[in-house]
């Protein structure tokens, strides 16, 4: 029975290349993400480890104000220090202080372009404590010098010996006396560093007069061990303050690492590596029932010899096992070019990935040839024990072909699954919560999926009825053999319909994000300019400008109310939030807050203002006290003197400047919002507003239009990341649907035949099979846009955040993949087609 | 078949008509040295044994496949000198077939089926021919059925109609009785007979079955590519007669 399989194997070689390409794309893809996820993850912990191999302990304070990776802790009192260094076994400690610093590049423009953490901080003489190594020059001694990282020199063409501008916010000039390494690499992936002189450090980075420390960093003298150190300093050091080693710093890191960013990258990574093989098994699945329709005679052959249903169940799985294994493999060797061009498409994207060689582990080899392998199986295993169940006299007589009708089960049963999916979800979307939403779509998928060789009969007349129109007769056959197999159209429809949903889904909800966010800040700003940095370390608190530069601008003739939003985070009623601070005298002149409790001009440095989702969810009415935990490690109780309906631009708190500054460290202004006096017009304004910017960093001035546009941004990068990674998917889809179509040609080389001896030409027999590929083409595309319209609205209606309260689905968007997913099946069309036109008719008519 | 004929009368001519498979010692003559006249409005049966060349014959008259060497016209038209398409359309336009079986489109109905040749071209029907033609078919209630509703001998009387709609120079029919019982075949042979008799349709059939050739004017008798006789006006029984006189005079010819 084996060498049956294998013979039967090598005579389809041909046919099955097509389902091992599918399968092997669909594993390259999860191999990919695995690899890079596991390369990253290397690249990672080497660089914590070398940052930190001679640190080994770090001293800092225990109140977290936020967590992860970049996360942000209160500060140390210097006064520590002496304590410290007096402490038995402690070789030297060094204070470590770090701040927000933006380098200008040789052309005036900031390095980095606002988008990687900008890091300035005190250069750390003891090089066992310090993670930079210097490359060039020498470490600053006077107020004005600096060492910077080796990739910021390169990308803004500084060299030792310069004078360039660094933004602590306020403009410095700076003399570079020295280019770093982070470990060896040219920097903590594309963060830019600028090392400084300690008072240097505390005059510009920490806030006015302070003196507390970021951290301080711990070196062991010979023969003590850093565990022990660690205890020793604990039973010195006041409450509050933590004493962990570089080692378990290093763990933390990663940790925060791993279940942060690249927990998401890899999770995100699987899940269309997961939409990629699920297209790849509908393609897979098709190809194995269309041959196991087609060897019918065969097999009822093998039978009538006498071979047991188990038998041929068995070479069944022995031939799907084979092209698993070996599309699997291939997949696997493709996975590493997938690897290094997901780095490449991210790096396209600005997400900056740490550099390193590949790691190859077994484990992710295993992993991706077993799901490989497993989606194979399953996929084939269907077709073959329907094939090995039927009887062998009826193979015999009857002419091969699929059932043409559709059972009255399936329509029944397509149907119900469809309603309860469909119920589930939209009763998730009333309130039924997000886990009921995502049960519902998986069973309305599946309902498609059921339901769809139901929907090919109407769906092809609908669509076939424009190629009828057009191509008469081509047209005409083209829609009825779309039709004649309607299992088949739907399995081929299926894979395609699975990636234009996840695709249209995506879709509405970036569009709805947007519609958001532009409702959001539309009904809000008031403002006819907003200066920003743009990015998110603007959005985070860990960016910004000067207040002086809010005071230079309402000097400007033009300017009625300008105020500058703060933003940073805190400990409120023990939660980590970010906040924004304002004047609140001012800030109802620029926007629009919605107040509905209290009133705005009642914020001060003891209190602060709520939005009323979050009044609503905790419960807080005007007047209530809340406990907070400022950046410096202070805490204080504060009133809730307002409640606000509109969140859009300052985010849910809003605190008063003269209760935050003192606390926040470094002064930095993330926005300035500009009322112009009545009867200025924008354009000459903001040209004036630019050319007072200019020297801080070069920001962004818009007006309220553009301000609009820019906020949502971000959505279009998500998108397009999303599109390449499901470009992939629907590649495959139309492999799929090219495969089908040949293997259909194959069964009916006869009538292609018959039409081409009565006369049709190659035209227009080419016309016919692209037809017939747009059909199935734009039905999988159409159920597609239908499905992940419906899932998208489902997210956005059970999603229950203020980011995303309008739905909206872009007609324009939409339209376009209906566009494409017809030329999807002009281009799976064009071999077969190509094939059909090439039959040589005597041999096509001589094959009955 | 006289050598009297004029030019113009002459539906499809083969001069020299010599087809090989294949080369050198593997090289097989289907055809050899073939010379042919097919006279406009007659109905013409080629007969000879398994391998005797009459499938090959039918198959470059109508310009499926090409000759070795020698000539083939269709009225004025010289096949070899036609390109492709132009072929296509010469079969489309003025050729008629029906084959042994599967001989209609399956997802079109038999009416479709008739008119195919002229939707594939674009053109219009002659309605009142083509009226006339489905008369004769006896299936004018039948029409909006697919070939899967019909007998055999149904969808073959539809095969004969479709080659007939058009008004081609010549139907070709291969052994189009071949697949079918003697009552249906007797059925389709009448049909073709009638479309000589009363439309004059020039008609050039592939057969083995003397019955079958007894419904022609003329029978040719072919055996290892070569014409080895002709039978005007030929019976069932004289088509025997003949046959076995081939043997006994021929007995070498089977090499």
């Amino acid at each position: 029975m084996i060498a049956v399989t294998a013979r039967s194997l090598w005579a389809h070689r041909r046919r099955l290349i097509a389902t091992m390409l599918a399968v092997g794309l669909g594993v390259a893809f999860l191999a990919g993400t695995l690899l890079l996820s596991d390369t990253l993850r290397a690249n990672f912990s080497r660089l914590f480890t070398q940052a930190d191999a001679g640190t080994n302990v770090v001293l800092r304070s225990a109140t977290e104000i936020t967590s992860g990776p970049g996360g942000t802790r209160a500060g140390l009192d210097a006064s520590l220090l002496p304590r410290v260094r007096s402490v038995p076994g402690v070789a030297d400690a060094q204070p470590d202080l770090e701040g927000y610093g933006q380098l200008t590049g040789r052309d005036g423009k900031p390095i980095g372009g606002n988008g990687p953490p900008t890091e300035a901080a005190n250069w750390i003489p003891d090089l066992a404590l310090n993670s930079y190594r210097l490359v060039a020059g020498r470490a600053p001694r006077a107020g004005d010098e600096v060492v910077i990282n080796r990739g910021a020199a390169t990308a803004g063409h500084l060299t030792v010996g310069e004078t360039t501008t660094l933004l602590t916010p306020q403009p410095l000039r700076v003399h570079i006396v020295g280019i770093a390494t982070f470990g060896t690499a040219d920097g903590y992936g594309t963060a830019t560093f600028t090392g400084m002189t300690l008072p240097a450090a505390q005059l510009h980075l920490a806030g006015s007069g302070s003196a507390r420390l970021t951290q301080i960093l711990v070196r062991a003298g010979p023969g003590v061990r850093p565990g022990e150190l660690a205890a020793r300093l604990r039973a010195v050091l006041p409450g509050g303050v933590q004493a962990i080693t570089g080692t378990q710093l290093a763990a933390e890191n990663l940790d925060a690492i791993n279940s942060g960013f690249l927990g998401f990258l890899s999770t995100g990574l699987t899940a269309f590596a997961g939409v990629a093989l699920l297209v790849a098994a509908f393609s897979i699945y098709n190809t194995f029932s269309i041959l196991a329709v087609q060897r019918g005679r065969e097999t009822a052959l093998l039978r009538a010899l006498g071979a047991s249903r188990r038998q041929l169940a068995l070479a069944g799985l022995a031939e799907t096992l084979a092209i698993g294994i070996v599309g699997s493999a291939a997949g696997w060797a493709g996975g590493i070019g997938i690897a290094a061009l997901l780095k490449a498409v991210f790096d396209g994207f600005g997400f900056a990935l740490p550099a390193g060689g590949l790691v190859i582990n077994a484990a992710s080899a295993i992993v991706a040839v077993t799901a490989g392998v497993v989606a194979t199986v399953l996929a084939g295993l269907v077709p073959a024990l329907r094939a090995s169940r039927r009887p062998a006299l009826a193979a015999l007589r009857e002419h091969a072909a699929e059932p043409g009708r559709v059972s009255r089960t399936r329509s029944v049963a397509g149907l119900v699954v469809v309603a309860a999916g469909a119920a589930a979800v939209i009763a998730g979307a009333a309130g039924g919560g997000e886990g009921m939403t995502a049960a519902g779509a998986v069973g309305t998928l599946a309902g498609f999926i059921v339901l769809g060789p139901v929907a090919v009969r109407p769906a092809a007349s609908v669509l076939g009825a424009p190629a009828a129109a057009l191509r008469g007769l081509g047209g005409r056959l083209a829609r009825d053999n779309a039709l004649r197999h309607p299992r088949r159209t739907a399995a081929t429809a299926a894979a395609l319909m699975i990636g234009v949903a996840v695709a249209t889904m995506f879709t509405v909800l970036g569009a709805s994000l947007k519609a958001s966010a532009a409702h959001g800040v539309d009904r809000t700003l008031t403002a006819d300019l907003v200066v920003d940095q743009g990015g998110y370390g603007g959005r985070a608190g860990l960016a910004g400008f000067s207040p002086r530069l809010a005071d230079r601008l309402s000097r400007l003739p033009g300017a009625g109310t300008v105020t500058a939003l703060s933003r940073g985070s805190v400990l409120l009623g023990g939660q980590s939030q970010t906040i924004t601070a304002a004047d609140p005298g001012r800030i109802g002149a620029v926007l629009n807050l919605g107040v509905s409790a209290g009133s705005l001009g009642a914020v001060d440095a003891g209190s602060f203002a709520v939005s009323s989702t979050v009044a609503a969810d905790r419960h807080w009415r005007v007047g209530r006290t809340v406990p907070v935990v400022y950046p410096d490690g202070s805490t204080a109780r504060l009133r809730v003197a307002a409640i606000f309906g509109h969140p859009d631009v300052t985010g849910d708190y809003l605190f008063a400047l003269s209760g935050w500054r003192p606390h926040a460290g470094q002064a930095l202004d993330g926005t300035i919002l500009i009322r112009l006096k009545p009867g200025v017009t924008a354009g000459p304004a903001r040209a004036s507003v630019t050319a007072i910017t200019a020297a801080a960093g070069q920001p962004r001035v818009q007006d309220r239009d553009q301000y609009l546009a820019s906020a949502t941004s971000g959505v279009n990068t998500i998108l397009g990341l999303v599109y390449v990674m499901l470009a992939l998917a629907i590649g495959i889809a139309l492999m799929g649907v090219a495969n089908t179509l040949s293997l259909s040609i194959h069964e009916r080389t006869r009538e292609l035949g018959l039409l081409r001896a009565l006369g049709q030409t190659r035209a227009q027999a080419r016309g016919m099979i692209r037809w017939e590929s747009v059909i199935v083409a734009a039905f999988g595309t159409v159920g597609g846009v239908i499905l992940g319209t419906f899932l998208g609205w489902a997210v956005v209606r059970s999603s229950g955040r203020a980011t995303l309260g309008a739905f909206a689905a872009p007609p324009l968007q939409l339209a376009l993949f209906l566009v494409l997913g017809v030329l999807t099946g002009v281009l799976a069309g064009i071999r077969p087609a190509r094939r059909a036109a090439r039959l040589n008719v005597l041999t096509a008519i001589a094959a009955a | 078949m006289t050598e009297l004929q004029t030019r113009t009368d002459v539906a499809v001519r083969a001069e020299h008509a010599t087809k090989v498979y294949g080369t050198g010692t593997t090289a097989v003559t289907a055809l050899d040295d073939v010379s042919l006249e097919f006279p406009a409005g007659q109905f013409t049966a080629i007969m000879g044994p398994s391998g005797s060349g009459k499938s090959t014959l039918l198959h470059c008259l109508a310009g499926l496949d090409t000759l070795t060497s020698g000539k083939v016209f269709v009225g004025d038209a010289e096949l070899g000198r036609l390109t492709d398409r132009q072929l296509t359309l010469l079969r489309r336009d003025r050729i008629g077939f029906v084959f042994q079986a599967f001989n209609l489109m399956s997802t079109l109905t038999a009416g479709e089926n008739i008119t195919l040749p002229m939707t594939l071209a674009g053109a219009a029907p002659d309605r009142d021919w083509l009226a006339s033609v489905i008369e004769r078919t006896g299936l004018a209630g039948r029409l909006g059925h697919r070939p899967a509703e019909l007998s055999g001998g149904q969808q073959q009387r539809v095969a004969v109609a479709r080659a007939l709609a058009s008004r081609p120079q010549i139907v070709f029919a291969d052994e189009p009785t071949g697949n079918l019982d003697s009552r249906s075949g007797g059925e389709v042979l009448g049909f073709l007979r009638g479309a000589r008799e009363e439309f004059g349709q020039t008609i050039a059939m592939v057969t083995h079955d003397p019955v079958a050739a007894s419904f022609a004017d003329t029978a040719v008798f072919l055996a290892d590519g070569r014409v080895v006789g002709v039978l005007d006006r030929p019976t069932a029984a004289g088509v025997l007669d003949y046959l076995a006189n081939l043997e006994t005079a021929h007995p070498e010819e089977g090499r």
